[in-house]
């Protein structure tokens, strides 16, 4: 198999048939279903008690009109956790890397919290384009900034997420190419290189997770605002 | 597959001939809305499948044991890997550089933070048991207490009736004092007013004597003239000089 470096990022195929269903579908596969049980093994035990701890993290400042996203947060949470993960070992396919879906699942979701603000407390909702105690002649400009600022975020949360992965899964790409072409020419060097790559890898372990947090973190941020 | 079907399924059903019942019984029960069997699921094992190197089952090793010995899948798992890298079939690129990293921080980290990670799960679970179980202990706990205490009510009832008596003397004995209270106050009563009297008559007849004696006296030094007051002045000073003449000679 001759890898370029882009070819981890298109979206995979088999005699044609497009396989990206099954990549966004098989995380889900790893998760154990809760049982009939009342003591479940060690895997369930923790699945569950990790599910607690982001559903309680998340709904704890709102109030209980949010609590209606707890589902699709929590789920969401998973899905993003376990797609970046699963994207770390090799030969994989990461869904989160491509914008097209990071987008859908950010642009839905944002406008679904505008339009419950914009809908149930409209002057509210306005009343968070400017904030408290701005001097008088700055207004319009601060409400173009402020409307600007809203509505970039969906972009903002789509690319954010998408160049993080991206940005990992390419470096190291990069330095394990580096460290494979100085293996038979400086081996000492291409030790270093490795070193190098070890801490990435730790760096972009922390990074699937945590990007994963702070997308749906600033989702139940701009839930807040408008619940 | 029957014979598990067949408790669920009405009675009439039930006494078709069995081809027949086969098929209604199967459509009787709903797809996947319950369990086959509510009944105690059994237990979980107590440990998972044992595993040599983190993935590969015992069970593999004990299969390949008896033609190849102890280092047979050993050798098939060499062998297997030199094929696919002689042939090329696996290449060496810079994705095997990246796997070897994230495989080591996998292994690394499953090696450093397993053990508490399976025992914070062991703990969890522990937790909700040990507070099932205290719930239980504490039930038992509570009806042991009241057994204990109905024991003691039984045998408070025996001795009721000692108390009972004493409950009785005291009242009597209240009853007693009551009625002797009353008795000396009346007494008292009865005693003050005769008393009353008593004093009533003594007083007349002391106001009678005070009285008849001023209406003698007054009625005496009514009765003395001058006359007779003059002589008795005259008689007394003539006693007086005869007096003082008998103590001028005693002197």
């Amino acid at each position: 198999m001759n890898l370029s470096f882009f070819d981890q990022f298109s979206s995979p195929s088999l005699l044609g048939i497009p396989l990206i269903l099954i990549a966004m579908v098989f995380p889900a596969l790893l998760l154990p279903s809760p049982g009939n049980r009342w003591i479940n093994n060690r895997l369930s035990t923790l699945q569950l008690w990790f599910i607690n701890l982001i559903t309680k993290q998340l709904m704890t400042p709102l109030d209980k009109k949010g609590h209606k996203w707890a589902l699709i947060l929590t789920s969401l949470m998973m899905f993003l956790l376990l797609t970046n993960l699963l994207g770390l070992l090799p030969y994989t396919f990461t869904p989160t890397t491509q914008l097209s879906m990071n987008l859908a699942l950010a642009f839905p979701l944002w406008l679904a919290t505008l339009l419950t603000g914009l809908r149930n407390q409209p002057s509210v909702s306005l009343g968070h384009l400017l904030p408290e105690g701005t001097p008088t002649l700055l207004i319009p400009a601060l409400i173009l900034i402020e409307t600007t600022s809203l509505l970039i975020r969906p972009l903002a949360l789509g690319v954010r997420l998408t160049a993080n992965l991206t940005a990992g899964h390419l470096l190291i790409q990069l330095i394990s190419t580096a460290t494979t072409t100085l293996m038979t020419t400086m081996p000492v060097v291409s030790l270093l290189t490795l070193a190098v790559l070890l801490l990435l890898t730790i760096l972009e372990v922390a990074v699937a997770m945590i990007q994963a947090y702070v997308f749906v973190l600033l989702l139940s941020l701009y839930l807040q605002e408008n619940i | 597959l029957t014979r598990s079907l067949v408790p669920s399924a009405p009675a009439a059903l039930r006494a078709l001939p069995p081809p027949v019942a086969v098929g209604v019984l199967h459509t009787t029960r709903p797809l996947h809305t319950t369990q086959q069997s509510l009944a105690p699921l059994p237990p979980l094992p107590e440990k998972g499948g044992e595993v040599r190197h983190g993935l590969i089952p015992e069970e593999f090793f004990q299969f390949l044991y008896p033609k190849t010995g102890v280092t047979g899948p050993y050798m098939l798992g060499t062998g297997l890997l030199l094929y696919f890298l002689s042939k090329e079939i696996y290449v060496i690129n810079h994705e095997t550089v990246a796997a070897a990293c994230i495989l080591t921080v996998i292994i690394y980290g499953i090696k450093k933070f397993g053990a508490d990670v399976a025992a914070f799960a062991d703990k969890l679970n522990e937790e909700k048991m040990a507070a099932a179980v205290a719930m239980k202990n504490e039930a038992i706990q509570t009806l042991q207490t009241a057994i204990e205490e109905e024991k003691k009510e039984q045998w408070r009832v025996e001795g009721r009736s000692f108390l009972f008596d004493a409950k009785r003397n005291n009242i009597a004995m209240l009853l007693e004092t009551n009625y002797r209270e009353r008795l000396l106050m009346v007494y008292n009563e009865v005693k003050k007013r005769l008393d009353y009297q008593v004093a009533m008559q003594n007083l007349r007849r002391q106001k009678e004597q005070e009285h008849m004696i001023q209406w003698v006296e007054k009625n005496v030094v009514q009765s003395i003239t001058p006359q007779q007051q003059k002589e008795s002045i005259a008689k007394c000073i003539l006693d007086l000089k005869a007096l003082s003449k008998s103590a001028h000679a005693a002197v």
